[in-house]
């Protein structure tokens, strides 16, 4: 039974053979286009009609809200109600829209929006009532969604919350069509760079299982190196009992890849064997003994948004239509026209609000196999990942190594060295061939790895650098990119240079900045927490606060304070939590606000629980018992407050994760006298 | 085999008798607010009320719901307007992605039927169930005072 599709008419139990043969999948990556948008552009996402507003969003809603914020921009300068502005989720019948990714909805799409919202205002008060119109980009200060007033710097309802509320179909999986079937594709339980392919299984068993509709061997591209094997049925339920039922025996090629993946990433041994490839601070630190020598080590994490990605696509006389939950459509769109062998013209993909992107619903996965299942059905297919095929088969926060040292004298630090190993973030393998990858390893580095690696504080002869290693376990962006644990592994040697010095670690580091902006939250958060106060008080337990600041992408500013106390178990749990943020003029406070509060508890996952157990290359958690995330009696208090400013616009996504960590883990060592090194932090090391 | 829908009367075909509460549910009923996140129970995203209890509808036997009543998100508001619930989650801007929010209006209108003037404890005890990626906690937290103050 080799080689061979599949169909049974849904009630009959008929056996057809719909499709011979795989199909050979190219191997050549489609490589996202990512233009900024200008003004022209702009235009495609505004219109006018019988005095109401349309506004198509060029980006992805995934929690940011920026459908909120971008309603307000647009509202802001057309001068038009709130509920004359109707807003749609864009598709790639558009001009192409930038993948919605580091954080720059507001700082990159606020202005050209509000360009065009200004020039149809004017076409619209000209009493022009149809064709195009022409932006002439007007100065920045003549736009009226850059002042704070009735709609920018106000919080309305949240844009879709009402539907969001009563249950309204807003996501991918919630899209039903005619004649829907539901489908699985199955693939090898080995690492995914091993090649891998279904060798044998058990048709009759399958047909037996009501609701079986077929078994699918043509069902798109491999995942990396895993090729699948496609299920289809009535009923989504009847999938799993089928996948048992088929008891697939898989034809894996090859050893295992490289059980020891710290091993393989650790910064000693690796700056032992030479010289770091890629610099991101040149300074050179003087020759002689340091003060502070930290060694911190991140595992791999995972994005774990709660919706796992979905998709439903219909072919129809050669047109392919997919809806998805994508941080990028057009990139998608442009993968299944590769894979399918049909003109871009001929797939639309309809993006959908995303249940938690985080970095992570960047590539074509699912919209794949469900094209596959539904050209080979001929109905509509629709299928929606496992848990385990979510933590499985998507790529992940990769692995990182530090070795921070600082020398102090005098009570300033004179000399800084950051050390770190991981593995790529941004030119992985899904995104960047295999010939280019030699040339970016060489030449570039991966400016993801880097980011927040050049520590924001005056730090005399400062160094920095790492290495990128390619791993057999994908990785790729993850909220904050290296920011996350950047600043956990800067903060923290900061902090260990301010006991050093034998100062006050907010005091420390204001002595040690030069932006006043990271000054201003620095001091800010100092203020609103009461830093020279005692930790919150917990009967019977150690208790800490912790201290932690930095800038995100060079625009945007946090810092937080966190309080924490650790039972004689070595348990910590983070009591209270305070962060200041700066991104520029605020569009909408109490979601900017949002973000931080979000950042914060991504944060405390960081320092406290985030891994992803990884055995012979292949993750082998299945759900959020083996891979757990923060819970509601996990997360404290917070306090956020925002800086008022008229500085452009700048994001608020991510920002907030280049302090959270860093806070709660200088909260640790203030409570217990021991700096958590290794991430997620284990009872065990800081039992009384 | 009939059972209640936020209200009324409806069949399980038998053909989906063995499916999930949830599949049910979003699939042949179209009610898509409950939502899939883990399948096994443990991240409460595809929670509706059974009979008024708190219930993971992908741990459920659709065949099982003979005889219940079965209250989702969709059946909260009344006449155009919100559950109380509803609109405090409105209020307070609780959610971010939102796709784990129906599992926790669900569980916070649980909470508060069973217990007016829930303590934190009350709502850690019930809420545990709920997670949110996205990290809404505290709004959820917040959310859940506004609207037992408002019931
Ligand atoms: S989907 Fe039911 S509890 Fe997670
Ligand atoms: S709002 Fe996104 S998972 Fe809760």
């Amino acid at each position: 039974m080799r080689r061979r599709t599949f169909l049974a008419a849904a009630g009959g139990g008929v056996v057809a053979l719909i499709g011979a043969g795989a199909a050979v999948w190219t191997q050549v990556p489609v490589i996202p286009k990512r233009p900024d948008p200008d003004v022209e552009t702009a235009l495609g996402w505004i219109s006018h009609r019988d005095g109401r507003y349309t506004l198509v969003l060029p980006r992805a809603e995934m929690g940011q809200n920026i459908a909120t914020a971008l309603k307000q921009v647009a509202c802001a300068e057309l001068g038009a109600a709130w509920d004359a502005v109707d807003v749609e989720p864009h598709d790639t019948r558009r001009a192409r829209v930038k993948a919605t990714v580091g954080s720059e909805s507001v700082g990159v799409f606020a202005e050209p929006l509000a360009q065009a919202c200004a020039a149809l205002r004017d076409a619209v008060a000209a009493g022009q009532t149809e064709g195009q119109i022409t932006v002439r980009p007007r100065p920045m200060a003549e736009l009226r969604a850059f002042r704070p007033g009735a709609i920018v710097g106000t919080s309305p309802e949240i844009a879709q919350g009402r539907e969001i509320v009563t249950g309204a179909p807003l996501f991918a999986a919630d899209v039903r069509r005619p004649n829907m079937l539901y489908g699985r594709v199955l693939r090898a339980p080995a690492s995914i760079e091993m090649r891998s392919a279904p060798g044998s299984w058990d048709v009759a068993a399958a047909q037996r299982i009501p609701g079986f509709v077929a078994i699918v061997e043509d069902c798109g591209p491999p995942i990396a190196k895993a090729r699948g094997l496609g299920i289809v049925a009535t009923r989504p339920g009847a999938l799993d009992a089928i996948a048992a039922a088929l008891a697939v025996a898989w034809d894996i090629r090859g050893a295992a890849p490289a059980p020891d993946i710290a091993g393989s990433i650790d910064v000693d041994a690796r700056t032992g064997a030479g010289k770091l490839p890629h610099t991101v601070l040149d300074g050179a630190p003087a020759p002689g003994d340091w003060d502070v020598s930290l060694r911190l080590d991140v595992p791999f994490g995972a994005h774990a948004p709660i919706e796992p990605r979905a998709a439903v696509a219909e072919w129809q006389s050669g047109a392919l239509t997919v809806w998805a939950g994508t941080q990028d459509a057009f990139y998608v769109r442009d993968v299944l026209a590769d894979a399918f062998g049909v003109s871009a013209d001929a797939v639309t993909v309809q993006s959908h609000r995303i249940g938690g992107g985080f970095g992570g619903k960047t590539i074509c996965t699912v919209e794949a196999e469900a094209a596959a299942l539904a050209r080979a059905t001929g109905r509509p297919v629709k299928v929606q990942w496992t848990r385990a095929q979510e933590f499985a088969l998507g790529f992940h926060r990769p692995p990182s190594s530090h070795r921070v040292r600082a020398r102090v004298a005098d009570g300033r630090i004179t000399d800084w060295d950051h050390a770190q190993v991981s593995s790529h973030i941004l030119f992985t393998s899904a995104a960047v061939p295999a010939w280019m990858q030699k040339g970016t390893d060489l030449l570039v580095g991966d400016p993801g790895v880097a980011r927040g690696m050049a520590a924001p504080y005056v730090l005399g002869r400062a160094h920095a650098a790492y290495d990128a290693i390619r791993l057999p376990v994908p990785g790729g962006p993850w909220r904050g990119l290296g920011a996350g644990p950047n600043g956990l592994a800067v903060e923290s040697a900061i902090d260990a240079a301010a006991i050093v010095a034998d100062a006050d670690p907010l005091a420390f580091r204001l002595a040690h900045v030069a932006d006043p902006r990271l000054a201003g939250v620095l001091r800010r958060v100092g203020a609103i927490a009461n830093w020279s106060a005692a930790a919150t008080p917990a009967a019977g337990q150690r208790t800490g606060r912790g201290l932690a600041g930095g800038i995100y992408k060079e625009k945007s500013y946090a810092a937080a304070v966190a309080d924490v106390a650790v039972d004689a178990r070595g348990r910590v749990r983070v009591t209270r939590l305070w962060c200041v943020h700066d991104c520029g003029l605020v569009i909408n406070p109490d979601q900017v606000r949002a973000q931080c509060e979000g950042n914060l508890v991504w944060s405390l996952g960081l320092v406290l629980s985030d891994e992803l157990a990884i055995e012979r290359g292949r993750v082998v958690a299945e759900n959020f018992a083996d891979a757990p995330i923060p819970r509601m009696t996990d997360v404290p208090e917070i306090t956020v407050d925002l800086i008022e400013s008229d500085l452009p616009p700048a994001g608020a996504g991510e920002t907030a994760m280049v302090a959270g960590p860093g806070a709660i883990a200088n909260a640790i060592r203030a409570a217990t006298g021991r700096r958590p090194v290794r991430f997620p932090v284990r009872a065990g090391d800081l039992a009384a | 085999m009939s059972f209640i829908l936020n209200g009324e009367g409806r069949e399980v075909p038998a053909d989906w008798a063995d499916e999930s509460l949830l599949f049910l549910l979003r699939e042949h009923f179209g009610l898509t607010g409950a939502k899939f996140g883990c399948g096994v129970g443990i991240c409460g995203a595809c929670t509706v009320l059974v009979d008024g209890a708190a219930t993971q509808s992908c741990m459920m036997r659709a065949g099982d719901v003979a005889g219940l009543s079965v209250r989702t998100v969709e059946g909260l508001a009344e006449g155009g307007a919100l559950h109380p619930v509803q609109q405090a989650w409105l209020d307070l801007g609780v959610p971010q992605c939102g796709y784990c929010q129906a599992g926790q209006i669900m569980l916070a209108v649980a909470l508060l039927d069973a217990t007016p003037r829930p303590t934190d404890a009350d709502i850690d005890a019930t809420m545990e169930v709920g997670l949110c990626r996205c990290g809404t906690y505290r709004r959820i937290r917040a959310a859940i005072a506004r609207a037992a103050e408002a019931v």
